[in-house]
């Protein structure tokens, strides 16, 4: 599936997106953590830190490691604190 | 009497030039706390909700709070609390700096200013003693320039809040501005403007003692070494400005006057992309840990960008110009004005030109010189600078032509950088705030941001979500401490009454707290009715009504279902 990073984690990550299989968004972030050290801050084995959320297809928020994922979904990692 | 408190408020007449300190009874301090929830008590116990906010006897009110000069982080802020002369409603903008630790050390808990002085005076506290001095030299003086020549005329110890021409030309959205900062919402600095008074400059040295300062040190180091972590990085490392990306995404940033959720330009105002282009460097309030301002660099100086003027002056008025956008933010700081009703009273004003309703033709969307000549207009209510001045609540009704279903403004107050039709537990707490459309007294659009509601059809569950967030602003605004904190805190109410009993000596529990914030809410409910509030003024603009969102058919929100938020959120209130 397409995952896209906004704010924090774009800037952490050093992209803004990327291809990754996972069949639920637990092994999605567990994968993120590997492929990605400087994210791991944020997840903790298969959730991530309160401070980020997860979006589906930029519908639905998700935190439920066994949500499951398609391989056309988009999931968006973006800071949980949209305020101003 | 309380520790953390000095038990008294600053009574100041500046007709006469005379002061006193009233006694505040422990019960009045540990019901209503300071900032916010003191600023009301004493607002209704002044009888200031009948009166006209810009005349002579209406009071504006600095107060301070028992965590200001402690060790404890993001806690050297005060509330400025007044009627608005923009809404008529309650009024209460916080703001960050030595101002707060310098004003209450003048030995009271809160300023309270009625009256008008003679001619345009600087109000001088020095400890214990109350004078006036003229300001005539400083007339028509940025904010910037006004505290610069005050402390060079004072003294660098004296801390001072100023207010620039706009407050001078009672433009009803102007600020208070200090340290950089500004109490920026709902019109403060126009009332500090009727009262002949162009700035407050104060130093003092009276301490208030704390019940437990060895349990206070563990706390203020706990609460310290975790405002470094992860659940301030997004403030650290870009601000609030990295909000302006995530809402374009979510089709929630609002453009061209509220016409759209998308801005075709938003990558070239984002942090991310003004950080290849200029240098910048960041600060940090006074007795803050966190450090979200970020100062780009703007000719040979600097501008602090945050993603409400970024929103108000960039995608809202259509300009995706970086260089225009960050030197109009740089020009409200200036002149002292808010960045979010300035921009929203001028891409009001942009739609109703290119309605052919206002002959103002070089009024137009996307035109940065545009922008930067209406905001000085406002600054100096010349042109059509004076009718924009009133907000664009009092300009939709001079124009005329139902341009008032379009003005983005609930109660007067022009909606902050969340389209309601996209985060509609948001568009709730705009429509039930007290002060009018608010992301600072409302944080619903945490509520959207989550899995707790689907933001784009809601359901009445979403109700307590947003009293929560309420009831939870208002008690961060009342104890002081910054709300970019939120997210350190695992049991925010627990933790909080652990601060106080250290602070105070109360045995103050986390339910007490919880019920105490209740009652600051209900204060300035309270305050509303008195002024001539009514149901029908919790609501929102016809225009998120009636349309969804051309970007995204599925932001929609129809009345049926605000109106019925609207009174759930009054049932479970209690109202």
């Amino acid at each position: 599936m397409h995952v896209e990073f906004l704010g924090v984690p774009r800037q952490r990550a050093g992209i803004s997106q990327l291809e990754v299989q996972a069949d639920t968004l637990g092994q999605l972030l567990g994968t993120l953590a590997a492929k990605i050290p400087p994210l791991g801050e944020f997840i903790a084995v298969d959730r991530l830190h309160s401070s980020l959320v997860a979006n589906l297809n930029g519908d639905q928020f998700i935190s439920d490691p066994e949500t499951p994922l398609a391989a056309a979904d988009c999931v968006l990692i973006l800071s949980a604190d949209a305020g101003g | 009497m309380a520790f953390g408190y000095h038990g008294s408020y600053l009574r100041i007449d500046v007709s006469s030039g005379t002061s006193e300190y009233v006694p505040l009874s422990d019960a009045v301090l540990r019901q209503y706390l300071g900032g916010s929830g003191l600023g009301v008590k004493l607002l209704l116990d002044e009888g200031a909700a009948i009166m006209d906010p810009l005349s002579p006897e209406a009071p504006l009110i600095f107060a301070f709070s028992p965590l200001v000069g402690s060790p404890l982080t993001t806690s050297a802020k005060f509330a400025v609390v007044s009627k608005s002369p923009l809404t008529g409603r309650i009024n209460d903008s916080l703001a960050s700096s030595g101002f707060a630790i310098a004003g209450k050390r003048c030995g009271c808990d809160a300023i309270v200013i009625v009256g008008r002085a003679p001619e345009l005076s600087v109000l001088v506290i020095d400890d214990r003693s109350v004078r006036l001095e003229s300001a005539e030299e400083y007339r028509g003086a940025t904010c910037q320039a006004t505290e610069s020549a005050l402390k060079a005329h004072l003294g660098a110890n004296y801390r001072v809040a100023s207010i620039g021409p706009a407050g001078e030309n009672l433009v009803r959205y102007a600020t208070i501005s200090h340290d950089g900062r500004h109490a920026g919402r709902g019109g403060s600095g126009a009332v500090l403007g009727s009262k002949n008074i162009k700035a407050i400059a104060l130093r003092g040295t009276q301490r208030a003692e704390w019940a437990n300062p060895g349990e206070l040190t563990t706390i203020s180091k706990s609460l310290s070494k975790r405002s470094f972590g992860p659940a301030t990085a997004k403030y650290r490392e870009l601000g609030t400005a990295t909000n302006l990306l995530t809402f374009n995404r979510f089709g929630a940033l609002p453009t061209r006057n509220f016409q759209s959720g998308t801005f075709d330009e938003a990558a070239s105002l984002s942090p991310e992309q003004l950080s290849t282009t200029r240098s910048k460097t960041r600060e940090s309030c006074v007795s803050c840990t966190i450090g979200c301002e970020h100062i780009y660099s703007l000719g040979s100086g600097g501008v602090r960008v945050e993603y409400e003027s970024l929103f108000a002056l960039g995608s809202l008025c259509g300009v995706g110009d970086s260089d225009a956008v960050l030197r109009a933010s740089k020009r409200c700081d200036e002149l002292g004005l808010d960045t979010i009703s300035t921009g929203g009273t001028i891409a009001f004003a942009m739609e109703c030109v290119e309605r052919g309703w206002l002959r103002e033709p070089w009024l137009k969307f996307g035109d940065g010189n545009a922008l930067l000549r209406a905001i000085d207009l406002i600054g100096s209510r010349q042109g059509i600078g004076n009718l924009l001045a009133d907000g664009s609540r009092r300009a939709a009704h001079a124009i005329g032509h139902g341009s008032i279903d379009f003005a983005p403004q609930v109660k007067g107050l022009e909606i902050p950088g969340y389209e309601p039709r996209a985060l509609q537990t948001m568009a709730l707490g705009f429509a039930v705030g007290a002060r009018g459309a608010d992301h600072n007294r409302s944080g619903a659009y945490e509520v959207d941001f989550s899995d707790k509601v689907d933001r784009r059809n809601l359901t009445l569950d979403a109700v307590r979500h947003a009293i929560d967030t309420e009831d939870k602003a208002a008690l961060m605004d009342s104890m002081i401490i910054c709300k970019f904190l939120r997210g350190v805190f695992d049991d925010f109410h627990a933790e909080s009454a652990e601060m106080l009993r250290s602070v105070t000596g109360w045995d103050v529990t986390a339910e007490e707290l919880r019920a105490t914030a209740r009652r600051i809410v209900a204060a300035k409910r309270q305050f509303n009715l008195l002024a001539g509030w009514t149901l029908a003024e919790d609501t929102l603009p016809k225009r998120f009504l009636s349309t969804p969102l051309p970007n995204d058919p599925e932001a929609s929100l129809s009345r049926e279902l605000l109106d019925s938020l609207v009174n759930e959120y009054h049932r479970q209130r209690g109202w």
